[in-house]
């Protein structure tokens, strides 16, 4: 049975605005298993991004059970979610949000600071990271000479350099272009299956979110609608396009030729 | 731009301390210097206590507000001379050991100097030399302080002595002579046999020869008259009455002694103990407006490092949000900024130092009050009634601001204090803000 890995009930979420308040969330039940690939859609102002916000600690909840590999963080003072942040946690943001004067590897090192790795495992473990999404060789590079997805690239390295046991990524296609765009997903999309990387993307664009397993539709600060995506297929080892047999390790589909 | 407006406040900061030690320091120079005269003066009064002293005059003092002693030699004195006969009456004069006779003249050469001061420049004429003729007795040569006594070459004049005389080194420079040559001196050709050190103990020097008595008459037509007599007494407690004879029979002769040289010593100490009051007052003055002057750079310092680390939180929100994301507490993004703000302040710690070293002595003479203690003072008034005849007491000095290695340790000090000091409040701002706040930050 699939082990869960956050799990909430009943999450509310009210803004004050002077007297108003204005309800973000209003009571979101949602459990994520370890390994899911799941999608978050809905219209702007539905709570896409405040959900997220909560889910990755960035955020307290008004009210509701939140409970994150195994710890009940949602009445967390501050001074102890960050470090829920750093081990538990992977954010992959919209605008990539890399520090300018860092080069590759120094960014995806920053999370490193303040743990018990010494300089040296720093290193390898941002080269090793670096190398797993395709870029070995741009380590002492500025983010400046980096091209949209190549940044993007090294904030999903960032993300996962502390072992997170989920990875919450906010519309991390929203500044791509298309075939950007494509190459990111199946980049989470391969992370999921070869590594095991449980992450929850927000998006909008629904190209980007057929291709996650599970598609939930946040609606009015509640979830309301459930859907399958294409992902589940390339799990079951079959391509989601032909229907034939393919290999986890796989970039294209042996038999229609087209990329996974 | 920010560090370089930084690094002015950080170089007034230590500039000022810098006056404050060339201030202190020369204030405390000019003390030891009234120290060291007052007590060269005593020891030579306590040395001629059964010396009177008896100069020819008008009766009238050349300089009302100065002290009866001695006018400056050969500057605006009028020459009065007496018979030398009147040595020899007084000499008969109960209780009276010895007279020694002096003829003190200008010379006929002159010379043209500029004087400064504060009131302007003007140029006087004043003899170049005076000619001292001093009655070549062995026991009085041996006895009393006729001559002087810092030779540097030759020998002393001694007894029988004629056709020579003694010569102050800047003479020598003067003439072009050395021990051995022929000097004219008004017309009269006279062998150099010895110099003595002529700088006194300030900057003054003087300008004198001595040679005999009868060789100084006859070269300034004198002949027969002295212009002083120094009268020894037998024991220093007929002084008071030997003087009361002597100003008695002749009113001619002002007459000095142990008394009146003491009196005159506790009026130069009073001028000194008024002045180093001011220079003391001044210098606590100094103090004040020193204070307040470091107090509004370190005001001013703390405001830049504060209102520059806020703005750079402003502008970074977004990039604090993405800290705490990443998992960085409150202390980490605080320390962050704290740090940043001393090393912009250190930075502006190294361009107060440059600014400084160049114009610290400019800086602290514009921020600070002026010491003027020195200049007009010390030339006419304080000038010891002997010693060596024509010292003066201080030289004028002027205090110059520098930097030492301990103020620039000083300054970094100060650089990272304030830099905290600054930016304690951003810091804390920072770390405050909400990562899903900060996010949302454009």
């Amino acid at each position: 049975m699939s082990e869960s890995i956050l799990k909430t009930e009943k999450l509310t979420k009210t803004y004050a605005m002077g007297k108003r308040k204005i309800p973000a969330l209003s009571g979101v039940d949602l459990q994520v298993n370890k390994g899911e690939f799941i999608a978050i859609m809905g219209p702007s102002g539905s709570g896409k991004t405040t959900l997220l916000n909560v889910l990755g600690c960035l955020d307290t909840a008004t009210s509701g059970t939140m409970t994150l590999n195994g710890i009940d963080v949602a009445k967390l003072p501050e001074k102890k979610l960050y470090s829920i942040r750093r081990n538990e946690i992977g954010f992959i943001f919209q605008t990539f949000n890399l520090f300018p004067y860092l080069n590759a590897r120094e960014n995806v090192e920053l999370p490193m600071e303040n743990t018990k790795k010494s300089k040296g495992e720093r290193r390898k473990r941002a080269r090793e990271l670096l190398e797993m999404v395709g870029l070995s060789g741009r380590e002492e590079h500025k983010p400046h000479r980096l091209s949209a997805g190549e940044q993007q690239r090294v904030a999903i390295a960032r993300a996962l350099a502390n072992d997170p046991a989920i990875v919450l990524a906010d519309e991390p296609t929203g500044n791509l272009d298309t075939e950007n765009k494509h190459e990111i997903v199946r980049l989470l999309g391969r992370l999921n299956i070869n590594q095991g990387t449980t992450i929850v993307m927000v998006t909008h664009d629904d190209q980007v979110a057929s291709h996650t397993e599970r598609i939930l539709f946040l609606n009015d600060g509640k979830i309301t609608r459930e859907k399958q995506g294409l992902h589940l297929m390339k799990k079951k080892l079959i391509c989601p396009h032909c229907g034939s047999r393919i290999q986890p390790t796989d970039v294209k589909c042996s038999s229609c030729r087209k990329k996974l | 731009m920010v560090i370089i407006a930084l690094g002015f406040s950080m170089a007034i900061m230590i500039s000022i301390p810098a006056g404050i030690v060339a201030n202190q320091e020369a204030t405390q120079s000019l003390t030891e210097n009234f120290n060291n005269t007052m007590s060269n003066m005593q020891e030579q009064i306590n040395k001629t206590a059964t010396l009177i002293e008896c100069r020819a005059s008008s009766g009238q003092s050349m300089y009302p507000g100065a002290p009866s002693g001695r006018p400056p030699s050969g500057f605006g004195r009028e020459e009065v001379f007496i018979n030398e006969t009147v040595g020899d009456e007084i000499r008969s004069i109960e209780g009276v050991k010895d007279v020694v006779p002096f003829l003190e003249k200008s010379s006929e050469e002159t010379t043209s100097e500029t004087i400064n001061t504060p009131r302007g420049s003007f140029t006087i004429s004043r003899p170049l030399y005076t000619i001292t003729g001093v009655c070549l007795n062995s026991s009085f040569i041996d006895n009393y302080s006729v001559l002087p006594t810092n030779r540097t070459a030759g020998r002393n004049l001694c007894e029988g002595d004629s056709g020579v005389l003694l010569m102050s080194l800047n003479l020598t420079q003067y003439f072009g002579v050395a021990v051995g040559d022929t000097v004219q001196i008004n017309g009269e050709s006279f062998t150099v046999v010895g110099v003595y050190n002529s700088t006194g103990q300030g900057r003054t020097e003087t300008r004198t020869v001595y040679m005999g008595l009868s060789d100084a008459q006859t070269i300034t037509g004198e002949t027969g008259n002295v212009s002083r007599f120094d009268v020894y007494a037998d024991d220093a407690s007929d002084v008071d009455g030997i003087a009361e004879v002597i100003q008695a029979a002749y009113s001619e002769l002002s007459i000095t002694t142990y008394k009146d040289r003491l009196s005159q010593l506790q009026t130069t100490q009073e001028m000194y103990d008024s002045t180093l009051k001011n220079a003391e007052s001044t210098l606590d003055q100094t103090q004040t407006t020193a204070t307040q002057e470091i107090g509004v750079a370190v005001v001013a310092t703390s405001l830049i490092v504060l209102f520059v680390m806020l703005y750079t939180v402003r502008e970074r929100t977004r990039e604090i949000g993405t800290f705490k994301a990443l998992g960085f507490s409150n202390w980490n993004v605080m320390t962050q900024f704290v740090l940043e703000g001393i090393l912009i302040s250190l930075m502006a710690g190294v361009v107060g130092i440059a600014i400084g070293t160049v114009a610290a002595p400019a800086l602290s003479s514009l921020l600070l009050p002026h010491i003027s203690l020195f200049g007009s003072s010390s030339q006419g008034r304080f000038r010891p009634v002997f010693g060596s005849p024509d010292s003066g007491t201080t030289g004028s000095q002027t205090a110059i601001a520098s930097l030492n290695p301990q103020l620039m340790l000083l300054a970094f000090g100060a650089a990272v204090l304030l830099g905290a000091l600054g930016s304690l409040y951003p810091a804390w701002r920072a770390a405050r803000i909400k990562p899903a706040e900060a996010m949302r930050y454009e």
